[in-house]
């Protein structure tokens, strides 16, 4: 375990602790302690990430991979947007106002567990955890469709657990211990893989499974849709990316997908990560309600991670880790958005929605900075990783993975537009005219997560040679 | 010797309890001691991963899932209550068991000593656990208090309702 790092996972789960204790007779203490943790861990990362000699290129004091430093901020990011417009969206006297925050600082604790491991059975316990919260935080309202999605995420993540923990195992016979280095080790090694290889592709196939890829997409959307709002903004923002899309690229890069040892299971992953790719985005063309269609988008994006995980060369590492980051920010900005458009018109039927612009400027203007990063638009951040992905590919040598993923990033384009035509432009509807903008506190985090899908835009080259560097210390 | 037959007789008891028990709570808390003992009697015999992961696994992963479960349950009123007379039955077959044991065991209980007798060189359970597997114990204490948390977050909704 990355000890460097270790306080990120104590901290949030002593304030978790802690919160139901003191906000017994204040309920508002909870919020406020919830926010404090998380903005003071983000207040830490920004002095380790943002130091002169690391905004000079000299990554000397950045702690192991780079990868954890850089997940941790994405993960503590999202979590702060997500607590502190909960703290405005909850309803006032909700009985399990606490326990919330006390899930999501155990889901945060559990987030930084995983990206800090080094060890697969540690691994496994901390999605597991990650597992149990989530479900419960599904069903916070209790809504007919959170306890539908609840359950069905159920069914397919336990099995996927299942899978994962008989991988383990037969990876500790054939290999003795469950150490990440030792399998990296191995397959430097010119042993015969077979067995090895077998048991990281049942850890693979329980993680492919956790991330929502195709064929096993069928909880996701209903997960999504029926969460209670700010919840489906945490689980699609930073829940599915850390406990199944991280999983894929380390696996990916412990496995030495590039030096073509594990070529069955790379194409395997390759080819899932297309067909999420293009399910994903012609499904969400047919979309009629706002959040299932981010939901669908959702698949079709995290499957660009995974083609480029399974690709696995430092280009391809280097444009999945990137669009992990920027996914994260984007379907945050849009999830958090799509509740304060259910706040305000009380519906997220498309069809019922239309010309929201002109009552809700914020809302729809930080929408459709995501929804143009999300499509590749230049020069906003989702280009760059999306360019970086088809630029591996090519250099591959995989003309046509890089033609489809270049064609599917315009169906992308596609749906989009269609969704901005029938929810923020266009003439106003009956449900627009009864909208009005949502407070300021709500618009807070979407406005910073926009800030941060533009900054990190236009500062690309800065960020390129920390995700450059990540790479490198991952392959080698 | 003692040791092992305490705690072989501990898994028996705590099983027999698991099924018959009438709250599903209780049978689930039942099953953790279980796998507790089972994980126990696997120290023991030298086994200190297998011990390891039955604790983190069994005991641990699997008992808040179930608690998580049972807690999401609404007690229902039956109309007609359940025949539990197969389950009296249990503690009979269990003794008669038992007796047959008394007979038959104790060679193959001296014979699972000498294996045990083999590993006691593999350390105590508390150096497996840490030196092996430091990082799990945070695990199972964030995995505890998650399932405190999953029960506080769903118990006062079902008593308002």
């Amino acid at each position: 375990m990355d000890k460097g790092l270790l306080a990120y996972l104590l901290i949030p789960l002593l304030s978790a602790v802690i919160i139901p204790f003191a906000a017994r007779n204040r309920p508002r203490l909870a919020d406020i302690l919830a926010n404090v943790t998380l903005l003071a861990g983000l207040v830490n990362l920004g002095w380790l990430a943002l130091r002169p000699s690391v905004v000079r290129g000299d990554f000397a004091d950045i702690p192991g991979d780079g990868l954890a430093l850089l997940l941790v901020g994405a993960i503590y990011l999202v979590a702060l947007c997500v607590t502190f417009f909960s703290a405005w969206f909850m309803e006032e006297g909700q009985p399990n106002r606490a326990a919330y925050y006390s899930l999501i600082l155990a889901s945060v604790s559990a987030m930084t567990g995983v990206v800090t491991t080094t060890d697969f059975f540690t691994l496994y316990v901390f999605i597991e955890v990650l597992a149990v919260t989530s479900f419960a935080l599904i069903t916070t309202d209790e809504s007919r469709g959170g306890i539908e999605g609840a359950l069905k995420y159920f069914f397919l993540t336990f099995p996927a657990s299942a899978l994962i923990i008989v991988g383990i195992s037969i990876l500790l016979i054939t290999l003795g211990n469950l150490q990440f280095e030792t399998l990296r080790f191995f397959m430097s090694t010119d042993v015969p893989p077979g067995p090895v290889v077998f048991a990281s592709a049942l850890i693979m196939l329980g993680f492919l499974i956790k991330a929502g890829v195709v064929p096993f997409h069928a909880w996701t959307p209903d997960a999504y849709q029926g969460a209670y709002a700010p919840v489906s903004a945490h689980l699609a923002g930073i829940v599915t990316k850390i406990s199944g899309v991280y999983a894929i690229v380390k696996l990916g890069t412990l496995l030495r997908f590039f030096d073509g040892r594990a070529s069955a299971l790379s194409e395997m992953v390759m080819f899932l990560g297309l067909l999420s790719i293009a399910v994903g985005a012609l499904a969400a063309l047919r979309q009629k309600d706002f959040k299932r269609m981010l939901a669908f988008s959702s698949i079709s994006q995290v499957g660009y991670i995974v083609l480029a995980a399974g690709l696995g060369t430092p280009l391809a590492v280097i444009g999945a880790v990137f669009h992990l980051f920027n996914h994260a920010t984007f379907k945050t900005v849009l999830f958090l958005n799509s509740a304060s458009v259910e706040k305000s018109s009380g519906t997220t039927d498309m069809g019922k929605l239309g010309g929201l612009e002109h009552s809700m400027p914020w809302t729809s203007w930080t929408s459709v900075i995501a929804l143009l990063s999300t499509a590749g638009v230049p020069p906003l951040s989702g280009f760059w990783s999306k360019l970086l992905i088809i630029l591996a590919l090519w250099e591959a040598g995989l003309r046509g993975y890089a033609g489809l993923a270049l064609l599917f990033s315009i169906v992308t384009l596609a749906y989009f537009m269609v969704m901005q035509r029938k929810v923020f432009f266009g003439k106003k509807s009956q449900a627009a005219e009864s909208a009005p903008e949502v407070s300021a506190p709500l618009l807070a985090p979407a406005v910073l997560m926009s800030a941060v899908i533009v900054a990190l835009g236009l500062l690309f080259p800065y960020f390129y040679t920390y995700v450059k560097m990540v790479a490198e210390r991952i392959i080698l | 010797m003692t040791y092992h037959n305490l705690l072989f007789t501990l898994a028996v008891l705590f099983a027999l309890w698991a099924v018959m028990a009438k709250k599903l709570l209780t049978s689930a808390i039942m099953l953790a001691l279980l796998s507790v003992t089972v994980s126990l009697i696997f120290f023991n015999l030298g086994a200190p991963w297998a011990g390891v992961f039955e604790l983190s696994v069994c005991a641990g992963l699997i008992t808040v899932l179930f608690i998580g479960a049972v807690s999401l349950i609404r007690a229902v009123e039956e109309k007609h209550p359940e025949s539990r007379a197969p389950f009296n039955a249990l503690p009979l077959a269990a003794a008669i068991f038992a007796i047959a044991g008394w007979f038959y065991l104790p060679a193959f209980f001296d014979e699972l000593a000498s294996w045990r007798r083999l590993a006691e060189s593999s350390g105590t359970i508390g150096a497996a656990l840490w030196d092996l597997r430091r990082p799990d114990i945070l695990g199972q204490v964030l995995m505890l208090a998650a399932g405190v948390f999953v029960i506080k977050s769903v118990f006062p909704r079902r008593t308002e309702k």
